[in-house]
């Protein structure tokens, strides 16, 4: 097991070389590049002072020779550069932002699970019921919900007009090490991330049910006797359980993207606030550093879901 | 063909769906030229005090005196062309890389797999996002090629798996051996026989890329004002000076949701149908297929 993690993260490395590389020149392609951008921003200065700018970014260069510095800067110094906003080093930038992220995917991944699975469960153990007909009209209903669109909504409802939940941000003025103040700024964006990403687990888990209570050692189970508890929760949930965690993997980059939304809604200070940000005001190594730990997120997350995988089913041998 | 529609019509939710989707598209094609009321057009004299919905204006009116339900209608236009047409776009991409790629095998599959692998590691949103910030261009033409440029990587994934298999029948075989060029198999034999899941996952496409347009929009990165798009509708209501007008938000966004709904649900409903009919195709027995629902369109073949 453990030679099958360390050789999928050697695996990892060409792959996220590859989402560099790719990321850099969609930057770099894009007309309108970091050069011409300067030298929009840079009209202040004297001609002779854009230059020197210019030639100490290295923007005259072609793109995959800024690609190729970019990289050694970062396999040697591990650094991903210096922001063009503030100066400081994108890595402190990222790693500062990077809690209130991962705090609301993990948040709301759990509170999906908690939600999902029992309702997936219970639909398909009553296939055809009104139990059934809602949480699935339900849930393409959720799917079908911009994620934007429902933090609006919920900011309106529930801290515009109840005023339940504060409306943005993740600290209240002078609570900013309170923890329950912090939960408080928490939960309208989970819930948004929550509902939307809820539907295809429920589905899913529905599906992967279904199927496991046709197999035969549901057959067995019942034929000993036992109750249906048993035969529902023991043998049948047990092995659906099991397509179910490849759904992890799958679902990464759009739960990302949601996250990314999500921060930009609320106004919460994580990777996805500055990475939008960082569009806006084309600050490109903040850009690029977001975009490499993003996929590495998604990379660590499939890898994670393949282990997931063999730890849960004994017949997957990786080796 | 027959059997294939009625058994598609026997599905409650494709028919909510086919209902859904021809509603909205005969809307974005006529309606505009029913209603006649401009979007674009301001009225000065209820500019800064959004009117609620009367039998003047259906959906009320918008921060500077625009009709809403106008600017919804138009609204639909532009979400329907972006969507379809950055479909069009994926799918011609995807196909014809994917059947490259399953056609050609070996280390080059593998190479054009990897690249494929890369892509999908990035949230797609966010690379959007990038690309379009970057480019600074919102024509029109160009939001539709970004959208549809950077999402053909799961339709690529779809139609290698499904040459894979065609690869090694009989009748590839025997056009093989007729002495069909590398082509003329890929364009004559193994596209046409793979295109049956690229029906659903177009489908599905279509609701995705209205979603993607209306989040670009949203962040005011995608279609421009004054042309009216159901996400920059919903950026003009975040405007502070009409957060108390909740039509103005409700509007754009029960429009997204339903539309969405409309596109999952008849994709869902082909896909019960198509599956069927290739289990019946194999077996000729009528059980019911047990259909794993789609989680992400990205599901359609699994990370490797």
């Amino acid at each position: 097991m453990t030679a099958y993690v360390v050789r999928r993260l050697v695996a990892a490395i060409p792959l996220l070389l590859l989402v560099s590389f790719i990321s850099y020149g969609l930057m770099g392609l894009a007309p309108g590049g970091p050069a011409a951008i300067l030298g929009a921003q840079a009209r202040g200065l004297t001609p002779a002072a854009r230059e020197h700018f210019i030639q100490q970014l290295g923007l005259d260069k072609p793109w995959y020779v800024q690609f190729f510095f970019w990289l050694v800067t970062l396999v040697f110094h591990g650094s991903l550069g210096n922001s063009y906003v503030d100066g400081r080093p994108v890595f402190d930038k990222i790693l500062e932002r990077m809690p209130i992220t991962l705090e609301l995917l993990g948040l709301s991944l759990a509170a999906t699970l908690i939600v999902a699975i029992p309702v997936g469960v219970h639909a398909a153990t009553h296939r055809g019921s009104w139990f059934d007909y809602i949480s699935s009209a339900l849930g393409f209903a959720a799917y079908a919900t911009p994620v934007f669109w429902l933090g609006v909504v919920l900011v309106d409802v529930f801290a515009i007009h109840l005023r339940w939940f504060p409306t943005s941000g993740i600290a209240s003025l002078g609570y900013e090490h309170d923890p329950i103040d912090r939960l408080r700024h928490l939960v309208l964006p989970v819930a948004a991330l929550t509902i939307v990403s809820f539907a295809s687990w429920m589905r899913y888990q529905r599906g992967a049910m279904i199927e496991a209570l046709q197999a035969p050692f549901v057959r067995t189970a019942r034929a000993k006797g036992l109750s249906e508890r048993l035969v529902v929760y023991r043998h049948a949930l047990r092995n659906a359980l099991i397509p179910t965690v490849t759904l992890l993997g799958l679902t990464l980059p759009g739960l990302v993207g949601g996250a990314y939304f999500v921060e930009y809604v609320f106004s919460l200070p994580g990777m996805g606030l500055l990475g939008i940000n960082s569009v806006f005001s084309r600050d490109y190594p903040t850009v690029m550093g977001i975009t490499l730990l993003s996929a590495i997120v998604v990379v660590l997350g499939n890898l994670f879901a393949d282990v997931a995988y063999a730890a849960v089913d004994p017949r997957i041998r990786y080796d | 063909m027959r059997t294939g529609l009625r058994r598609f019509f026997r599905e409650r939710s494709a028919v909510v769906g086919v209902v859904i989707v021809s509603v909205v598209v005969l809307a974005a094609i006529f309606g505009p030229l029913v209603y006649g009321v401009s979007p674009i057009a301001i009225r000065h004299d209820l500019m800064g005090t959004p009117q609620a919905p009367s039998a003047g204006h259906l959906l009320g009116t918008d921060l500077l005196g625009r009709d809403e339900f106008s600017r919804a209608l138009y609204g639909a236009r532009v979400s329907l062309t972006v969507g379809v047409t950055a479909m069009l776009v994926a799918i011609g991409v995807g196909t014809l890389y994917g059947a490259v790629s399953g056609a050609a095998g070996g280390a080059v599959d593998a190479v054009m797999m990897r690249f494929v692998d890369a892509m999908l590691a990035f949230p797609s949103i966010f690379l959007i996002i990038t690309v379009e910030a970057l480019t600074n261009n919102f024509a029109l033409a160009v939001i539709i090629l970004i959208i549809g440029l950077l999402s053909w990587m799961s339709v690529a994934r779809l139609v290698r798996g499904e040459v894979l298999s065609l690869r090694e029948r009989d009748f590839v075989e025997a056009a093989r051996a007729l002495g069909a060029s590398p082509a003329r198999l890929i364009f004559r034999h193994l596209i046409p026989n793979a295109l049956t899941p690229v029906v659903v996952a177009a489908t599905l496409a279509i609701g995705d890329n209205i979603l993607v347009e209306a989040g670009l929009s949203f962040l005011g990165l995608g279609v421009q004002p004054p042309m009216p798009s159901w996400g920059n509708m919903l950026q003009d209501a975040l405007t502070p000076d009409a957060r108390n007008a909740p039509w103005l938000v409700v509007t754009p966004g029960l429009l997204i949701v339903v539309t969405l709904l409309g596109f999952s649900l008849l994709g869902d409903g082909l896909q019960v149908v198509l599956n069927r009919s290739i289990q019946q195709e194999s077996s000729g027995i009528d059980e019911p297929a047990v259909v794993l629902s789609r989680p992400t369109t990205e599901a359609a073949a699994p990370a490797s």
